[in-house]
């Protein structure tokens, strides 16, 4: 495969090289996205589950391995500004996979048009 | 008519990559269920038996490393139960085996339905295979025949 590609004209090769580096970008921002919106997700379950409580109930928060008693009112504010911050994330790398994908479908198209005339011509 | 099917031989060999790929992520996610069932096992049985056991009771806790430091059983009544996201609500001994007995149900609907989808994925690439494979046979064999 790598003397296949050896074998293609610089500009390609580097294109190609370009190409896979854009494809790992695009995966890496993916994972980024899907494991905030699992966060995110969490946080509603959590939320969910705080609002059938009392507002007197024994609640507690992690920090690090210990945890620590916390108040109704307050994890809930501190679970609303961690979604909301998340959120924003979530917004960021959304705009970041549509760029890179827009730069990868830019790249196949020019890819295609470099390896057509390289590619044997169909049945005559 | 050769390059038709080189072409077809490529697809094929992309789709296969791709159908690795599913299978493998979908393997790791069963791993990772598995996992947390394991665990929640563990919590299960834990339960069971601190439910039995009355306040004062010396219990053995486990800091890793095979390692335990004695402590009383305060309130046989109430466990802490996690929540996710860092949240953890105290709850009666009979609730929190509910909590545990649910989400070891959803769990298992989980790797039942991954386990399902993996099957899928399997079969796909097994006709795959066999289709790439008369394909590549195919072409060896023309090619073989132009030779002589």
């Amino acid at each position: 495969m790598s003397e296949d590609i050896s074998n293609l004209p610089p500009q390609v090769q580097e294109r190609l090289l370009r190409l896979q580096q854009l494809q790992q970008t695009l995966q890496s921002v993916l994972a980024q996205k899907q494991q905030v919106e699992l966060e995110m997700m969490e946080i509603d379950q959590a939320s969910g589950e705080l609002q059938k409580l009392a507002d007197d109930a024994v609640i507690y928060k992690a920090t690090g391995s210990l945890l620590i008693r916390t108040e109704k009112g307050k994890i809930s504010t501190e679970l609303t500004e961690r979604k909301e911050l998340l959120s924003t994330r979530t917004s960021i790398l959304a705009k970041q996979e549509e760029r890179l994908r827009g730069q990868l479908k830019d790249l196949q198209t020019k890819l295609q048009q470099d390896l057509n005339p390289v590619s044997p011509s169909p049945q005559q | 008519m050769e390059n038709k099917q080189e072409d077809e031989l490529r697809k094929l060999s992309v789709e296969l990559r791709l159908l690795e790929q599913t299978a493998e992520a979908i393997q790791s996610r069963v791993n990772m269920v598995n996992t947390v069932i394991t665990d929640l096992t563990y919590a299960a049985m834990t339960l069971d038996g601190l439910e039995k056991e009355k306040e004062n009771s010396e219990l053995l806790v486990p800091i890793g490393g095979s390692s335990y430091v004695r402590t009383k059983l305060a309130n046989p009544d109430k466990v802490i139960v996690g929540m996710g996201a860092g949240v953890s609500v105290e709850k009666t001994f009979s609730e929190a085996k509910e909590i545990v007995k649910k989400r070891l149900e959803d769990l298992e609907k989980t790797r039942m339905s991954l386990q399902h989808q993996f099957t899928q994925v399997a079969d796909k690439m097994g006709e795959d295979r066999e289709k790439f494979e008369g394909l590549l046979a195919k072409l060896r064999e023309e090619k073989a025949s132009k030779n002589v």
